[in-house]
């Protein structure tokens, strides 16, 4: 059993990507034996009206049983509130997804800590995407900084029942949250983008193991990239990997609430 | 046989307060990487760089460099290769290098970094040298959003000096970063690689390579221990390929063109 | 019947009349006058007002007009709505770009069109890189509608970037939206529809500047039913109008 929970469906506008739709992801991900995937919408981030995406998404996602959609909202867009309720009561969302540099916000921004409290209150999961490419070739046009992350701890400890995950963070994102994270057990870090030698292996022993989560990026990124960096490169006992592959996935969705 | 064209010597030289999970990199400059090597199923790496990241090294610090790497290719001779380090701003003491390190020594290839752009005037002695002795030069590329250093080459300067030296052979680390732009760049430049180390591992690059400059142009690296040898394999290992192709990428073109 | 609730004088009245009897287009209402004056003295004021009464009274069935005010002279501006609307024909009041309209001296303005049942044809924009120092954006519409339920209030444009202008007055009942004044992309109107509701929408060109047929094609291509159209195209000002 693998649980990708990093995977996109849609069109991104700076290239072309195939195995976007629901099936040929799901096949491409097989092939390197992964099960399930959670997805988002890669329309919705440039949307300015970000909840045009949620709808189709579960819509589309509904048909295959292997896919958990994750909706994508804007909390410094208007009526972002009744938008997040419908995501949760109307279209079976679980986990909403924010962000904050597309959508020009601050961790610190009082809308943000608005957005959590709601999604706390709906029982929900969050995700921050700090990053959707390598900064170093944006389109010049639309040249968007990683999310600053300083904020990140004492939000994660004013709501601790609130699973909050980070997507596509590296390693110097992280870094620095090694020692003002420790102990919290509502924060989870997808692994797609930590790099290095042995870097999932050293980093997430230093986050903690039981907060890693497998995640491809696919299919902007290959998904060899992930499975081969935890099930070869990385020495972790079968327990261990068992945990990222996908019982960590499992604990997550449970602590978010029904 | 799979090559890493492109891995270098950990710059952190390591501290007895480091932590239990940096405890590998202490243990010696390559041993830990070619364990990570052996769980990934690589066979030889070509090292270069020492510790100083420097971009305008003196001829000393080049010289300590290559020491470094040489001391390395020593103690695993079947391991590793040594590629020459070089800044060409300094010309009479690049060929002496060349001379020390190539034609008198170990060394099987040449990598520049960030000194001077590769079509600098000063490159031609050492790229005819470069014919001369059979060995590749593996120039560092980046084209970068918001501006490269001063110095740093892009894909079209590799493709300047390449038009210039026929016979010599290039490999375009990274393939610009950029690698849409870069491997449109050097499309018509024959003697000129394509190089997948070190930029995160996109689909569709591979397929994209080949498509362009055929799957004998393309040659496969990491740039390790920066980056993971698993995510940048999976660029090889995940693209849709043929078996043959993956193979001629993964070490089959590395070895025509160290004369392995 | 089709009422264009939104258009200005800027070509000569027999040629709009034309390409309205084109587009079967019953009444046109109209503000600003020939040449648009973002910062207006009270004498421009009343010139342009002059003008859109002149075409009332030669074209009775087919024009309507709302008067212009600049909201920054108040005193002039409650003297020319007793003079527009109670002692004129004028069906309500436009504000432009002259003065932000949650600004103290709309509140007085407001209350004074509540008492006498008339309508605020308020231009709004979320204009990408800022607006201009006196231009309404929804959110300040929003605020101005909240301190003044009874109060009818047409948000012109959408609030131009309309997808944000659309769900920043979701919850205000006494504003409706018009659909005119920017290109005619697909999803509009039935947003509109679906966000307010059809008896919020109200069908506007901004004509002579804009064409009659782009901005009808919100209506006439939106995937909504025909009594929301025939709603948005005309029932809806009828309703409110009394016509």
């Amino acid at each position: 059993m693998i649980v990708d929970a990093n995977a996109n469906l849609g069109n991104w506008p700076f290239r072309r990507t195939s195995y976007n739709d629901p099936k040929r992801l799901l096949e491409r991900l097989a092939r390197v034996d992964i099960d399930r995937a959670w997805v988002v919408s890669l329309d919705a981030v440039m949307y300015k009206n970000v909840h045009a995406a949620n709808a189709p998404l579960a819509e589309m996602a509904a048909e295959y049983p292997a896919l958990m959609p994750v909706a994508t909202i804007n909390p410094t867009f208007p009526a972002w509130e009744r938008d997040l309720v419908e995501c949760k009561e109307s279209l079976g969302y679980r986990g909403v997804r924010a962000y904050p540099n597309y959508h020009q916000y601050e961790l610190g921004d009082p809308a943000f800590d608005d957005f959590l409290a709601v999604a706390d209150d709906l029982d929900m999961f969050v995700e921050i995407a700090v990053r959707m490419t390598d900064e170093r070739h944006h389109h010049p046009l639309c040249m968007v900084p990683p999310v600053e992350l300083a904020a990140l701890p004492d939000l994660a400890a004013k709501y601790p029942r609130l699973p909050i995950m980070l997507i596509n963070a590296k390693n110097t994102d992280l870094v620095p949250l090694i020692e003002p994270t420790e102990g919290m057990e509502n924060l989870w870090f997808e692994m797609s983008h930590i790099e290095g030698t042995g870097g999932v292996e050293q980093l997430g022993r230093s986050l903690g193991l039981e907060h890693i989560l497998f995640g491809t990026h696919a299919p902007y990124y290959y998904p060899e990239s992930a499975i081969l960096k935890v099930t070869r490169e990385c020495e972790f006992s079968e327990e261990e990997q068992e945990a990222i592959l996908y019982g960590n996935a499992g604990r997550l969705l449970a602590s978010a609430g029904p | 046989m799979v090559i890493d064209c492109h891995t270098h010597i950990q710059g952190y030289k390591g501290s007895p307060d480091d932590p239990p999970s940096l405890k590998l990199r202490r243990t010696g400059r390559t041993g830990y990487l070619l364990e990570f090597a052996d769980r990934l199923g690589i066979d030889k790496i070509c090292l270069s760089l020492g510790t100083s990241r420097d971009y305008y090294p003196t001829p000393e610090v080049i010289a300590e460099s290559n020491d470094m790497v040489w001391a390395e290719a020593e103690r695993y001779p079947d391991r590793i290769i040594g590629f020459c380090y070089l800044n060409p701003r300094y010309l009479q003491e690049s060929l002496a290098e060349m001379d020390r390190c190539i034609a008198n020594g170990p060394f099987r290839g040449i990598k520049l970094w960030v000194a001077i752009h590769v079509d600098h005037p000063n490159l031609d002695p050492i790229a005819d040298k470069a014919a001369e002795l059979g060995v590749p030069i593996l120039q560092h590329t980046w084209i970068k959003i918001a501006g490269n250093l001063p110095d740093e080459s892009e894909p079209r300067h590799v493709a300047a000096i390449a038009e210039r030296h026929p016979q010599t052979t290039f490999i375009m680390a990274h393939s610009g970063g950029n690698w849409e732009r870069g491997y449109k760049t050097i499309i018509e430049h024959q003697n000129v690689y394509g190089e997948l180390a070190g930029g995160d591992p996109e689909m569709g690059q591979a397929e994209m390579a080949v498509r362009l400059l055929g799957a004998d142009r393309l040659v496969w690296g990491s740039d390790a221990p920066g980056r993971s040898f698993a995510s940048q394999l999976s660029k090889v290992t995940g693209a849709d390929l043929t078996e043959d192709e993956k193979a001629a990428i993964l070490g089959g073109n590395m070895e025509r063109i160290l004369g392995l | 019947m089709i009422v264009d609730c939104h258009v200005h004088p800027t070509s000569p009245p027999d040629q709009m009349l034309h390409y309205a009897d084109r587009m079967s287009i019953d009444k046109l209402c109209l503000s600003l006058g020939p040449h648009f004056i973002q910062q207006p003295t009270p004498e421009q004021v009343e010139a342009d007002n002059d003008f859109n009464r002149r075409l009332v009274e030669v074209y009775p069935d087919r024009f309507l007009a709302y008067a212009n005010l600049n909201p920054n002279y108040l005193e002039h501006s409650l003297r020319e709505i007793e003079r527009c609307l109670v002692d004129g024909p004028f069906i309500g009041i436009k504000l432009w770009v002259a003065m932000r309209c949650d600004h103290a001296n709309c509140d007085v303005i407001a209350e004074r069109i509540a008492e006498l049942g008339a309508l605020v044809l308020q231009h709004t924009f979320y204009r990408t890189g800022g607006n201009l120092a006196g231009e309404s954006s929804p959110a300040d519409l929003a605020a101005l509608a909240d301190r003044h339920p009874q109060t009818t209030f047409i948000m012109a444009h959408g609030g131009l970037n309309w997808e944000k202008g659309l769900k920043t007055v979701i919850e205000q009942e006494n504003i409706l939206v018009d659909t005119c004044g920017f290109d005619p992309e697909m999803g509009y109107t039935e947003m509109a529809v679906r966000l307010l509701g059809a008896e919020r929408v109200v069908y506007g060109s901004d004509g002579a500047g804009r064409s009659f047929a782009s901005q009808l094609a919100k209506v006439y291509g939106a995937d909504i039913t025909e009594s929301e159209k025939t709603a948005i195209l005309g029932g809806n000002m009828e309703r409110i109008l009394g016509l």
